[in-house]
This record gives structure tokens, C-alpha cells and sequence, in this order.
């Protein structure tokens, strides 16, 4: 998938953000804890020697007044939450936009699933008529985007991609074309991963996650990784759009492409050429870019495969780019993970300062320049890269507000 | 912006998993919704349906997998691409980096979690290794796909209900027309799970017998399952590697939104209408050149009023001389392939030169006052044509193809 907005007549730019973590519920002090190199990690209550994070406490209706709210499962609830605090933050009202022109795509890979079980368990052992029927829509892979879109009278579109932790990115690229072919004025593009036991086991047996203190990224120490519970939003709109409202941008999409591995050891090629292609897209070039804000997890040979990549885009221009990678502090946050990178990028860019990667002693071998403390950047543009287990690779690049 | 052809078309049906067989089929009216011989739920006795007989090497590629009625929706899916691909004259794919892959589907691999709850409730977590986790991932209908054809391009997986197989091929035309990819596989696919027909029942939105869209009997859905695949290219792409043959252009397309409610449709038709116009919009075609309508008729009472309003407040007094033709009556719902398996429809009816009919249509309902093509197929010029389709939570695609001259 291949989106650009180079031209600045018609860009499209990022008005509203809004994050849901372990470590914070907002922007700022979600930066301060990334510089504090806090970790949001645990060991799972019963699955030993597996990290998780889950946030604490998490009341959807202090975020959200919807209707249906209840009813939705944690990773809905989680979505619509984020979407609405984007929202407030691009001071939007969903009811002032007329709701033809504002579109919704989410992102979210196993958001239906615990529903899913609930409901098939239920029919097993009591039955067609003893099952609550309402669940069976929202057991489906499209209901974290089809209730969000009822939840804020979105009539554009609303569409979920599960394209697992590059879900996010990609839907960031739907996002920006679809307001690119003016298919709609405003769209929030909204991620969210909310750990179920299945999962957490099912991950832990297949060897991906390790302990709590040792979720380290882009370490050569690391082991596994974590599966941290998360949520983001970004709202998107027409960059005419964002002037008449007479509010600021927070950033400008610039280009994105995601492309695809066919086979484990084609990963490093199959990001270098989504970065190459975003940074084609954007009509930038590899000097331009400040920050890299890696989607590495801890797991071993995706990290490497991630910084081969990263290395083979960027070239001797790597030495300029400062390295970030958020999940060493929120584990693997799947597709909630590129909407949070992304916003720590633009965060970043307008303090011009990059956190540190927590825990990270002994990097990998690469000629990157991992931010190990507090670290300036000087440049206005980000590169954003994001990898699924099932080989999806996918890189974005965004410039800060001030450049618009 | 580039245009942008269909070179090959795949499908796997209960009316056939080769395309002669399968237009064939349709065009003489054949429905092929029966009890049910593969799939049953002990608390709904008699289930109706139509089935899909995959052939034993339809498995290939998926591994062990292939063994197990799990992984069914992969199945079909591969099956589909494989047919596609072989006609479209692409295997093995000319250049894999260029070339991506989207696939739709309603319910994705949800036989695999019910296998697997199944399991956790008989046995307990303790026998349980890493299949929640790879297992369940959806994406993994489009990466094994890509994986098995060693494509390099974009893989997405797109979930938008029963608008999927639609919303996969306007997504894949407007990478190529972007230039975003030159090649695309385009296509949904869907089995047949215990949690549709219970979530239907429950709804009473299940047909009792067979599916009769715009048929004033018509009392709900049939299912099927099935998977339909297209491969788009450029013009200029296809010309330049001379393809066998160019089914059609996809020239545009429309989408909306109800945010009506979470399964029914606006009643007013007014998503439809919305969609509908936006892809006339898009193509600039005007409204006249539209010689057919694949609906998304499923047979239900609300889809189909509602769609027949669409329709008519979008092409006026025109509406009712447009031939409008559910397939579904044949084939059942497939659900998320619904959308491509469509598509393919609306491509061999440009090819044909024919239109197939709704089948079990002998009573029409008078608020569903179109033509629609009852019981028999047609031979008509057709120049252009929509196939709509809609899901739970109200997304709307409408997709416009021409014949290609």
C-alpha cells in the first residue's frame, strides 16, 4: 500500500492525538515516562516468565459517554475511548462535521476475538437459545471499526485492517488516501490491543515472551518480548480543513507504502523497500530524515531484521538519525504499536528531544544511533517502521507541525 | 491515475469452482442451497446451505493445515487464487515486488477459534501451544497467499462484514491505479461457521427454506460458503505482457456508511444511495451507461426494500428498466467473498454480453418493484455495471465496471 502527500497545497495533516497505556493517558506524560525509561511490564498473574502490561484502572465511561459502550469488549471500549480523547484534542465535535465527510479506519488484528470465544463457548456448552444474541455482531473482525463508526455517527466509511502490529501504519496510509481522494474531510484513524488469557498463553508457549525486566529492544541480550495493552487515535483531515478551523497542526503525513516478506529471511529487504518507498512518496530524502521510530519488539530476529532494514534505507544518512523504540517500555502493543510510534515521533520532533530505548546496554550490531540517553534532534522529518509476525512491513513518514 | 482491468477471475462455489461451470450455472438458475452434508451445529438440526467440493489438491500450500476442516476459509481462498492466477496467465507472478495482495473476509478464521475453544473447554489451557496466536491472526489468509506466490508487495487483510470481498478489490484498484502495485490480487472468502446460523436464528433473519430475494415469501438469508478472487492490473501492464484477455475496467467506486445500527441497514436506503452515487461520481459515468446491478440482495425483509429505494432514488425513473440480479439466490450469502465472487459476476456478465437471473423469485414483492431478472437469465447489451454490497455496522461499497472495448 503506497500513500503520499508531498504537495502542501493538499496536505494532510494530524490535528488531534490521544494515547491509552500502562504508563499514562496522555501525551506528555507519556513522553516523561519514556524518558524515565519507565516499563509498563508485569509477569502475567498465572503464565510464569511471561510480560504483560494491562491498564490500571481502566473505566471506559470516564473517557467515553457513548451509547452501547458497555456492552463492548475491552479492546472496543479501549478504541472508542482513544478516539474520542483525539478527538477533544483536535477540538472536534463528531456532531459539527457533517457526518458524510468523517470517516473512521481502524486498526485492530484479534479485537473481536475474546468476544468470539465468549460467544462459541456459550453456544457449546448452553446452547443456541441460552446465548446472548447481541454478541455475535461484535464477535467479527470488522466490529472494533463498525463501532466506532456507530459510536460517532460516522457515515463515510469505517473499515478495520488486521494486518497485526503493521496495522497501525497501514491504516494511517488508508487514512491519508482516502482524504487525499476527498472521500472525506476528517478521519480518525484509531488502534487498540487489549491482552486475553488465550492470547498471553498462546504467545508464551510459542516462545515470544519473556520476563518483565528483560523486554529489552534492539538488545543483543533480548530474548522475547512482551504483550503490552494499549490504545491510540490520530485525527486526520484536509489540511484546508484544519486552516478554516483555525487549528494548528500537530503534523503532516507525508508518505507511506507497506510492503510484504514472502519468507522470514527476506524481512530486512522487505522494509528497507517500504522505507525507501515512504521516503519516495513524501519527496523526501534519507538526510532529511531526524528520527527513526522503530516498531522493534525484543524479539531477536525481528529487531535485527528490523535495524538491517532500517540501515540498508537510510544509508550513511543513519548516522544522523536518531533510533527510538517505544516497546521496550510497553512490550509489544500489536496494532496499537505504529499509532504510538508515531506520536512519540511527533512529540519528539516538537520538543526536539528523543527518548531513551529502556534497558538498552549491548545493541545489536548495526551502524544505527540508538538513543541510549535523552538524545536533541535537529531535523523536522520522522521515519516510522512497523513489522507483523506474518511478514507485513510497513514505514511512514511524518514531518512536525512547525514544518507545515 | 492509471486504468485498471481485470485479467483473471477465480472463484470456488457451491455452483462450480471453474468458470464456465460456474456462469453456466447461474445463467440457467440453478439453486444450490441444500441440507448441509459437511457442517452441522447440534442445536439447529437440518441446516440449509450451499457447499462448496473442493478438490484434494485445492489444499496446496497450506501444509498440515490442508487436512483439518480448520483452516476451511484458507482453503477456499487458495483455491480461488490459484484459479485466478492460472487465468490471468500469471504463474508464476511476473514481478513479485510489485505485486500485492488483499483479501476481505467476514468471519476470517473463526472456525480455527471455535476448534480451539472447543478444545480449551474439553481439555483445559493445559493442551494448548501457540495456535490462539498464529492461528486466529486473520492476516494470515492474505500472507499465505502472498508467502506461497513469493509476493513482495502490499498484503493486507480488510474487514469490513459482508462488504469485504468489495471493499478488498477498491482497495487493490486503487493501489494500481496509484501506482502504489502494479498486479493485485483481489478477494474475500468464507466458510460456513456455527456462530453465523446461530447469530442468523437468533436474529430471525435465517431463511426457513431457501433465499428468494425481492420474492414477497422471502423470509431471510441463506448462507454458503465459498471464496472469489480477481486479479487487476494496468491496462498498459496487461497489454504489455499480453494477457489472454481482459474481462473489464474497474473504472471507480463509492463507499459509505450507515452508523445506522450494528446489523440492520438504514431503511431508507440512504447508504446504499450514497455509495452508489459517489462511485458514479468517481468514474464519471453517466448514470444512463449502467446496464446492470449485482445487489447486494440477500433475501432479507429490510436489505432488500431498503436497497430497491436505493436504487430508485439514485436512477429515478431509469431504475426500473436496470436489470437487477442476486446471485445469492444460487450460491447463498458467502458472506465476505460475497463482494468478489460478485465481481466476477458482473466481469463474466460484460464478458457475456448476458445477465444471470435471481433464482426463486416467482412472487415479486411490489415494494421491491425492479427488474429482477426472475428465474432465468438474460442476454442483454451491457456496457457498464454496479455491484453493491453492504455489512454489519452499514459499510457500503459500490464498485463500477465497464467493458473494455
Amino acid at each position: 500500500m503506497s500513500a503520499s502527500h508531498a504537495d502542501p497545497d493538499g496536505a494532510i495533516v494530524i490535528t488531534g492525538v490521544s494515547v491509552l497505556t500502562p504508563l499514562a493517558d496522555d501525551v506528555p506524560s507519556l513522553l516523561t515516562a519514556l524518558h524515565a525509561r519507565r516499563n509498563a511490564m508485569v509477569e502475567a498473574p498465572d503464565i510464569l516468565g511471561a510480560a504483560v502490561s494491562r491498564i490500571e484502572p481502566f473505566v471506559a465511561t470516564q473517557y467515553a459517554n457513548v451509547r452501547g459502550l458497555r456492552v463492548y469488549n475491552r479492546t472496543m471500549q479501549l478504541g472508542i475511548c482513544a478516539a474520542k480523547l483525539a478527538l477533544s484534542d483536535a477540538q472536534l465535535d463528531p456532531t459539527d462535521i457533517p457526518s458524510d465527510e468523517f470517516g473512521i479506519v481502524a486498526a485492530s488484528t484479534f479485537g473481536h476475538m475474546d468476544t468470539l470465544i465468549e460467544y462459541d463457548r456459550s453456544l457449546m456448552t448452553h446452547g443456541l437459545q441460552r446465548t446472548n444474541p447481541t454478541l455475535m455482531p461484535l464477535a467479527i473482525p470488522s466490529a472494533p471499526g463498525a463501532v466506532a463508526g456507530l459510536s460517532f455517527g460516522a457515515k463515510a466509511f469505517t473499515l478495520t485492517l488486521a494486518n497485526g502490529a503493521a496495522s497501525s501504519l497501514d491504516a494511517l496510509g488508508l487514512g491519508l488516501r482516502f482524504l487525499s481522494d476527498a472521500r472525506a474531510r476528517v478521519c480518525v484513524v484509531v488502534a487498540a490491543f487489549a491482552n486475553c488469557r488465550e492470547l498471553i498463553l498462546s504467545a508464551a508457549r510459542a516462545g515470544a515472551l519473556t520476563r518483565p525486566q528483560d523486554v529489552l529492544v534492539f538488545d543483543s541480550r533480548s530474548r522475547g518480548t512482551g504483550l503490552g495493552e494499549a490504545s491510540a487515535a490520530i485525527v486526520l483531515e484536509r489540511a484546508e480543513n484544519a486552516r478554516a478551523r483555525d487549528v494548528p497542526a500537530k503534523g503532516v503525513l507525508r508518505g507511506h507504502v507497506s510492503t510484504f516478506a514472502p519468507r522470514t529471511c527476506d524481512r530486512s529487504d522487505a522494509l528497507k523497500r517500504a522505507c525507501e518507498g515512504a521516503l519516495r512518496c513524501a519527496g523526501s530524502v534519507p538526510g532529511d530524515i531526524a528520527l527513526v521510530s522503530a516498531g522493534a519488539n525484543g524479539i531477536p530476529d525481528r529487531d535485527l531484521a528490523e535495524a538491517e532494514g532500517i540501515h540498508a534505507a537510510l544509508g550513511k544518512a543513519c548516522a544522523n538519525a536518531a533510533v527510538i523504540a517505544i516497546k521496550g517500555n510497553l512490550g509489544e502493543v500489536v496494532d496499537a504499536g505504529g499509532l504510538l510510534q508515531v506520536i512519540t515521533a511527533l512529540e519528539s520532533l516538537r520538543s526536539r528531544t528523543a527518548p531513551p530505548i529502556r534497558g538498552l546496554e549491548r545493541p545489536v550490531e548495526s551502524n544505527l544511533r540508538f538513543v541510549r540517553e535523552t538524545a536533541p534532534i535537529s531535523a523536522t522529518d520522522a521515519l516510522v517502521t512497523s513489522m507483523s509476525n506474518t511478514g507485513a512491513c510497513s514505514a511512514l513518514v511524518v514531518s512536525g507541525g512547525h514544518a507545515f | 491515475m492509471r486504468r485498471v482491468v481485470i485479467t483473471g477471475c477465480g472463484v470456488v462455489t457451491a455452483a462450480g469452482t471453474e468458470l464456465e461451470g460456474f456462469w453456466n450455472a447461474l445463467m440457467d438458475g440453478t439453486c444450490f442451497i441444500r441440507p448441509l452434508q459437511h457442517f452441522s451445529y447440534y442445536d439447529m438440526p437440518a441446516l440449509l446451505g450451499a457447499e462448496v467440493e473442493l478438490a484434494p489438491e485445492d489444499g496446496k500450500g497450506l501444509g498440515s493445515d490442508a487436512t483439518t476442516s480448520r483452516a476451511r476459509c484458507a482453503q477456499l481462498a487458495n483455491a480461488a487464487v490459484e484459479r485466478a492466477l492460472s487465468d490471468a496467465a500469471m504463474m508464476p507472478v511476473c514481478d513479485p515486488d510489485r505485486t500485492g495482495v488483499i483479501f476481505g473476509s467476514t468471519l476470517g478464521e473463526e472456525r480455527e477459534v471455535g476448534d480451539l475453544s472447543e478444545r480449551w473447554v474439553r481439555n483445559g489451557p493445559d493442551d494448548f501451544g501457540d495456535e490462539f496466536w498464529v492461528r486466529c491472526d486473520n492476516h494470515r489468509l492474505a500472507s499465505r497467499i502472498a508467502g506461497e506466490h513469493g509476493i513482495g508487495g502490499p498484503v493486507q487483510f480488510c474487514a469490513a462484514a459482508c462488504s469485504s470481498g468489495n471493499a478488498a478489490v477498491a482497495f487493490a484498484y486503487d493501489l494500481v491505479s496509484s501506482g502504489a502495485a502494479d498486479v493485485m490480487i483481489a478477494g474475500g472468502a468464507d466458510a460456513l461457521t456455527r456462530s453465523i446460523y446461530c447469530g442468523f436464528e437468533r436474529m430471525g433473519a435465517l431463511s426457513k427454506s431457501i433465499c428468494r430475494p425481492f420474492d414477497r415469501r422471502r423470509d431471510g438469508v441463506s448462507f454458503g460458503e465459498g471464496a472469489g478472487v480477481v486479479v487487476l492490473e494496468t491496462l498498459e501492464h496487461a497489454n504489455r505482457r499480453n494477457a489472454p484477455r481482459i474481462y473489464a475496467e474497474i473504472a471507480g467506486y463509492g463507499m459509505s456508511n450507515d452508523a445506522h445500527h450494528i446489523t440492520a441497514p438504514d431503511p431508507n436506503g440512504e447508504g446504499f444511495a450514497r455509495a452508489m452515487k459517489q462511485a458514479l461520481h468517481s468514474t464519471l459515468a453517466p448514470f444512463d451507461e449502467i446496464d446492470y446491478i449485482s445487489p447486494h440482495g440477500t433475501g432479507t425483509l429490510y436489505n432488500d426494500r431498503s436497497e430497491c429505494r436505493a436504487i430508485k432514488s439514485v436512477f429515478g425513473d431509469r431504475a426500473r428498466h436496470i436489470p437487477v440480479s442476486s446471485v445469492k439466490s444460487m450460491i447463498g450469502h458467502t458472506n465476505g467473498a460475497a463482494g468478489a465472487i460478485e465481481t466476477v459476476v458482473c466481469a463474466l456478465a460484460l464478458t457475456h454480453q448476458a445477465v444471470p437471473p435471481t433464482a426463486n423469485l416467482n412472487d415479486p414483492d411490489p415494494e421491491c418493484d425492479l427488474d429482477c431478472v426472475p428465474l432465468v437469465g438474460r442476454a442483454l447489451p451491457i456496457q457498464a455495471c454496479l455491484n453493491l454490497a453492504a455489512g454489519f455496522g452499514g459499510f457500503n461499497v459500490c464498485l463500477v465496471l465497464k467493458r473494455v472495448q
